[in-house]
């Protein structure tokens, strides 16, 4: 057999997508092919991207090999401890009672952040775990609060940095965007604490 | 011929003006920056200074945004030739002999035929697009609804068709980014779709959230992985002046990749890394010296170079004429002229005549501001490849993150970025492109209208798209693109240009 892996996963997720969008698209009215409903165009690309998807998917039993990266047992363990990780950190927040998108963007630094467990996820799971703190801290802690938080995290994907390198980048960084989105581009964002009370 | 002068007079006015040449050369100067810095591109950052743009006039946001577009193409050529690091797709080729030239000691010839050659295509290709650009219009007036779809779908199966990789993929790409295009509130009834109760949804997935995310943030993961390999500068750039024997030999090369870019430029899909590629094969199966081609030949520095400017010239036909995007810059630009209230398509020309114009003078001036920039001050730029990728990243990370927190001041569009950053990086590793379906999501919602609009017209009649002959020619050229897909003898050819 000459597995195309990537084009197996690949296909077989356009193929789910699709799946799924089919079966939401049960709730919203066809209408005709003269009057088209809300659900006539969703049917007709969902259709079409399950048909795609599943002709990738058997055309990959032929075309490979084509296989994934290696993966290590610890990064094979990572992925579902990410996903577990994320789904609990947002059923932790909401029955805290967290408001707004608070608990969305725990659930997501929660999931980075366990995926970065093993090493070979940390390049995606750090930058993203820092854009996620930057969205926790933005509104309370205001905008360098947040450039500190999500530099600080993301640093942690080069394992290369040295702390005195990270201080000067956080310092520059503080200073640019203070310039450029606070002073030039005037964008409304708290730049302090929200107790700081400005 | 009177009225084009007229016009491109009237053009000339606007994009002179103090506001709108500091925010050209600001778009140029940037787009030189990020082109030379690999590992950054002008998807990502055009799509991260979107909002910046909102405060702006419509002309003066989309000759910024233009500038960065083709100032990247300039910039990019130069690292290829010094360093032999592409800083953008598009220059790969020109690493090719260009840095052999290098090596040969002739990196400011090289560099200065690139940059030349560059203007001159610049310069023909906005010549095209300031003829073309009316003409196109006049005929786009004409068309119904069904041939709007038609054009739609005939754009959206050539940019699938060149693609990188597997065709079939990138159609698979170009539906999930029509289905992405689809959540929100319909059009005609109000209903909610796939919007799973989130108020921010109803006005649709933003298109910045999808752009930053999958061209933006997923580079950097991509980047990440890769060491580092960053070659010190050790040759000389040498004299910037050529000789006369050099001379002679670019100036067919540059004729010819002005001519062959100006066209791969308007094919959807197509645009400048396509139309470099393709000069560089046509230079080395045509050109008196292809015996040196391997060896620093200057026709496979000029022929890609002036390609590769004007494909991303002329690549703005379809967006000013048709308000149709060949490419996910396009696609963004199109985004940015919602935002601004303007819908992109054949009316531009008679409703916006400053944007229409203004633009196309502004890319005249740009590239000869590109010129300024990018010869004399060629050191600067090379100092900037000193500064390493793990300061970089952090900053990418910060000006994403605030620029796409401030189109809403809602922190649910930072998350959605970040999900459509993991989503970017999977679909790189399983081989499934971005781009096609950036254009798709771009192009779903004005599909799902034009369908609607001409099936009631037609009163539910098929027919109507190969009954109407404008509709069926397109329909047939989207056939015949897609057959030709499926001779393996056309798909060899396809894959030995992408390799290069």
């Amino acid at each position: 057999m000459k597995l195309n892996t990537k084009d197996l996963i690949g296909g077989g997720m356009l193929l789910a997508l699709a799946l799924i969008g089919l079966w939401l698209n049960q709730d919203h009215t066809l209408g005709t092919a003269r009057r088209m409903g809300p659900g006539y165009m969703p049917m007709l690309t969902f259709w079409l991207l399950a048909g795609l998807g599943g002709f990738v998917v058997i055309a990959g039993l032929f075309n490979g090999p084509d296989p994934l990266d290696k993966w290590t047992k610890l990064e094979v363990v990572a992925v579902p401890f990410g996903i577990i990780a994320f789904f609990v950190a947002y059923l932790i927040a909401k029955q805290f009672g967290v408001p707004g998108w608070y608990p969305l963007g725990l659930a997501l630094l929660g999931g980075c952040l366990a995926l970065s467990v093993a090493p070979g996820w940390r390049p995606i799971g750090l930058v993203h775990a820092g854009m996620a703190v930057f969205g926790l801290l933005l509104e309370q802690g205001g905008l360098m609060v947040a450039i500190i938080g999500a530099v600080l995290i993301a640093v942690l994907a080069e394992p290369t940095h040295r702390p005195k390198g990270v201080l000067g980048l956080v310092v520059f960084l503080c200073v640019l965007c203070w310039w450029v989105f606070i002073k030039e581009l005037e964008i409304r964002v708290p730049l302090w604490p929200a107790f700081l009370g400005n | 011929m009177e009225l084009l002068i007229t016009n491109l007079a009237h053009g000339f006015g606007v994009a002179l003006s103090f506001e709108n040449l500091l925010f050209a050369l600001l778009g140029c100067v940037i787009g030189t920056a990020i082109g030379v810095l690999p590992g950054i591109g002008p998807v990502a950052t055009i799509s991260l200074l979107l909002p910046i743009t909102f405060g702006m006039s419509a002309t003066t946001a989309i000759i910024m945004l233009a500038g960065i577009f083709y100032g990247a193409q300039y910039g990019g050529s130069t690292t290829a030739i010094l360093l032999n690091l592409p800083g953008e797709v598009s220059s790969v080729v020109t690493t090719l002999e260009g840095y052999k030239m290098a090596r040969k000691g002739r990196a400011g010839a090289a560099l200065a035929t690139a940059a030349i050659g560059s203007f001159f295509a610049g310069t023909v290709s906005t010549i095209i697009v300031a003829a073309s650009g009316p003409l196109l219009t006049q005929v786009a007036l004409s068309f119904g609804p069904a041939d709007y779809f038609s054009l739609m779908l005939l754009g959206l199966i050539i940019s699938a068709v060149l693609a990188q990789g597997s065709v079939i993929k990138a159609i698979a790409m170009v539906v999930f980014g029509v289905a992405l295009g689809l959540v929100g509130t319909d059009v005609q009834t109000g209903q909610q779709r796939f919007t799973f109760g989130i108020p921010e949804l109803s006005d649709g997935i933003g298109f910045v959230p999808v752009a930053m995310g999958m061209f933006g943030i997923a580079e950097i993961i991509l980047n990440l992985e890769r060491p580092e390999s960053r070659s010190v500068l050790t040759h000389k750039v040498g004299s910037l002046f050529l000789t006369k024997e050099e001379f002679r030999r670019a100036t067919p090369s540059v004729l010819r990749g002005t001519l062959l870019g100006s066209l791969l430029g308007i094919l959807p899909g197509g645009g400048a890394s396509l139309a470099a590629f393709g000069s560089y094969m046509m230079e080395r199966k045509i050109s008196k010296y292809r015996h040196e081609f391997g060896t620093g030949a200057i026709e496979g520095v000029a022929g890609p170079e002036a390609a590769n400017n004007a494909a991303a010239q002329t690549s703005f036909i379809p967006l000013l004429t048709l308000g149709i995007p060949a490419n996910a810059v396009m696609a963004l630009m199109v985004g940015a002229l919602i935002i601004q209230g303007i819908q992109p398509g054949p009316r531009m020309v008679e409703a916006q005549p400053d944007l229409f114009w203004g633009l196309i003078a502004s890319m005249w001036v740009g590239n000869l501001m590109l010129l300024v920039i990018n010869l004399p001050m060629i050191g600067v730029w090379v100092k900037l490849l000193e500064v390493p990728y793990k300061y970089l990243y952090p900053s990418i990370l910060i000006f994403c993150s605030i620029g796409v927190y401030s189109l809403n001041n809602n922190v649910f569009d930072v998350y959605m970025t970040l999900f459509f950053g993991v989503f970017g990086y999977l679909c790189s590793k399983l081989r499934l492109e971005a781009a096609p379906m950036l254009i798709g999501f771009v192009l779903g919602p004005m599909m799902e209208e034009h369908l609607r609009r001409a099936m009631l017209l037609s009163r539910g009649d098929v027919a109507v798209f190969i009954e109407r002959p404008i509709s069926a020619t397109l329909l047939a050229i989207g056939a015949l693109a897609l057959g030709t897909m499926l001779l393996p003898n056309m798909r060899k050819k396809k894959e030995e240009a992408m390799a290069g």
